[in-house]
């Protein structure tokens, strides 16, 4: 295996890993829904806590332009300062444990929740290593076509293996997976629990009596979201249509019931059907 | 439509019964919580005009404390202070009165100084607006030994007196979050599924109708409850919604009761503390009471919480 297989590895496992720290970093600063989420990730809790924000998308584009550069140019400037990203931010994930061992890395954005191990660091340095080998031997983006061979597969599967040794967010990643919250706890979005209901069999049973296209209150107890549409027995008297629909699945539970309005606790025309379990 | 209709429009969906579930039949004689203002008192009678304008006269037993500020004898209460009266005998016999009191419990906006006495402006939340405390000097020592970062963005929570519209700190209500108020911890993992009586401490708040019986619940959906705050919870407590009952047991007293929950319980959900009543309570605020609630659960006010077990009534 030559020297410039073994680089053109080292920028692939480098390129790949910029665009996804990147992309990660982005995506949970702009979707920072609860405030104060930002407070527990990465260098952003060592600056004050407006600037946490900008600092995390700031590096997520610094990281975005690096990896640009390493593809389309065989400019010795984005290899340096590649070299300088991972040293720097060796640097500072030391400080950081140091500092706040309460805190994530920040690296995969919230996905790099777990405190600041020696892993993430060792990630760290083995990735200004790959920066290294970069600037020492400079290839670029033609170089992973021109230099495609089952060598590289194999060095990029090699380094990759390290990588993800070296990687806490994989153990957290399948944590979450096993142990996912249960669904009384998950927030779930009301418009697809509703298109969900318009989709069942008791929506289309039911939809004639309906005098109303939008639903007059709905909430949400544990796993069940419940709509009422305002509309009339079969008899043509007043009633409000209440669809209890099941959280989970993508054909959940549904439940419907006829409540005549003035009888609100004592339903006079209830029916009750259960279409395919979730 | 009103939410109080709630119960009654899932229970006909789900086919459970219309009628609210009550707490199981308890052998310890019921409390009753009675409001007002105090129309006369004597060592052994109390009258008071409830919120509803309606005289009640009540016995005040032998054994019976008042606090105030400070504890008081039950006489040493003034006509015209407004009051919570724990009663036995259906509501017949006091045995506990707290004159003006109040809790206030929020983050921390700003801090200022009127010669000696410390004032605080906090953010209640976004449905209970902003409330200016002040801290006399007296009560500022044991104040800060419980809450050491009286800055702008940290929680507050003491309870106090409200003489002539003005608010006064007396005792800190519970020993101050160390994070930040946006920075609330994440509820631990669910491994086992959700529990379905969940621990924690249970606190009240006065900013409920006089005399109103409910529940304030950190755990709702933002969009039903129109609180930007709401859903957030250091304990992996269960989705649920304004006119949702809830068991609530005190765990100190042996007494439950099935409470309707009538509010948004956002500012709770951000404290991460325990309660230490009777033994120590897991992590977090599980849910809100009202002043008369809280007391008919056999809970003191001046405590400031009790442990509890909540669930799904």
């Amino acid at each position: 295996m030559d020297v410039v297989t073994l680089a053109t590895a080292a920028l692939a496992l480098l390129v790949f890993l910029l665009l996804l720290g990147g992309t990660a970093k982005l995506a949970t600063a702009g979707t920072d829904s609860e405030p104060g989420g930002l407070s527990r990730l990465g260098p952003g809790v060592l600056v004050p806590e407006r600037w946490r924000k900008p600092v995390m998308i700031f590096c997520s584009f610094g990281e975005a332009v690096l990896a640009a550069g390493l593809v389309f140019t065989s400019n010795p400037l984005p290899r340096w300062g590649t070299i300088a990203f991972f040293s720097v931010a060796t640097y500072v994930l030391w400080e950081l444990r140091r500092r706040r061992p309460d805190v994530g890395c920040g690296c995969f954005g919230e996905a790099s929740s777990a405190p600041v191990g020696l892993r993430s660091i060792g990630r760290a340095v083995v990735l200004a290593g790959l920066g290294v080998v970069v600037a020492i031997v400079p290839v670029s983006g033609a170089d992973l076509l021109s230099e495609f061979s089952w060598e590289l597969v194999a060095a990029v599967a090699v380094g990759a293996a390290v990588l993800m040794v070296l990687s806490p967010e994989l153990e957290e990643g399948i944590a979450r997976v096993r142990y996912r919250a249960p669904c009384e706890q998950r927030p779930v979005s009301t418009s697809r629990i509703l298109s969900r209901l318009r989709s069942s069999a008791e929506w289309r049973s039911h939809n004639e009596l309906l005098t109303a296209a939008e639903p007059e209150d709905t909430w949400r107890e544990l796993c069940w979201r419940f709509f009422v549409y305002s509309g009339r027995t079969a008899s043509g008297a007043r009633a409000e249509v209440v669809f209890a629909v099941y959280l989970i699945g993508r054909r959940p539970a549904v439940r419907v019931a006829v409540v005549e309005t003035e009888t609100a606790g004592d339903p006079l025309v209830k029916s009750i059907g259960l279409s395919a379990t979730g | 439509m009103g939410v109080e209709r709630r119960y009654a429009l899932a229970s006909a969906a789900l086919g459970r019964s219309a009628v609210p579930p009550q707490a199981e039949e308890e052998e310890r004689p019921e409390l009753t919580g009675v409001t007002g203002e105090i129309l006369d008192i004597s060592p052994h009678l109390i009258i008071v005009e409830n919120p509803e304008g309606v005289e009640e006269r009540l016995v005040i037993a032998p054994w019976a404390t008042a606090w105030r500020g400070q504890q008081v004898g039950p006489s040493g209460l003034p006509i015209g202070s407004r009051v919570t009266i724990r009663a036995r005998q259906s509501g017949r016999v006091a045995e506990r009165l707290w004159g003006d009191i109040t809790r206030v419990t929020g983050v921390i906006l700003s801090l200022g100084r009127e010669r000696r006495d410390l004032t605080i402006e906090l953010d209640c939340g976004p449905h209970r607006g902003t409330r200016s405390v002040v801290i006399p000097y007296g009560a500022s020592g044991r104040i800060r030994v419980r809450h050491p970062q009286l800055q702008p963005g940290y929680l507050f929570d003491a309870i106090g007196t409200r003489l002539d519209g003005v608010t006064f700190a007396q005792l800190p209500a519970t020993s101050q979050p160390a994070y930040r108020a946006r920075s609330v911890p994440p509820p631990p993992p669910a491994y086992g599924g959700v529990q379905s009586r969940i621990s924690g401490a249970a606190v009240w708040s006065d900013a409920f109708d006089d005399g109103e019986t409910g529940a304030a619940y950190p755990m709702l959906e933002r969009a039903d409850s129109g609180c930007d705050d709401a859903g957030v919870s250091c304990t992996g407590l269960p989705y649920l919604a304004i006119g949702s009952m809830l068991y609530v047991g005190n765990v100190c007293e042996g007494r439950a009761g099935v409470i309707p929950i009538v509010a948004c319980g956002c500012v709770a959900g951000r404290f991460c503390d325990r309660c230490v009543e009777c033994g120590t309570s897991p992590r977090g605020r599980i849910v809100e009471l009202s002043p008369v609630s809280y007391v008919q659960l056999g809970g003191d006010l001046v405590k400031g919480c009790f442990n509890a077990r909540v669930g799904l009534g």
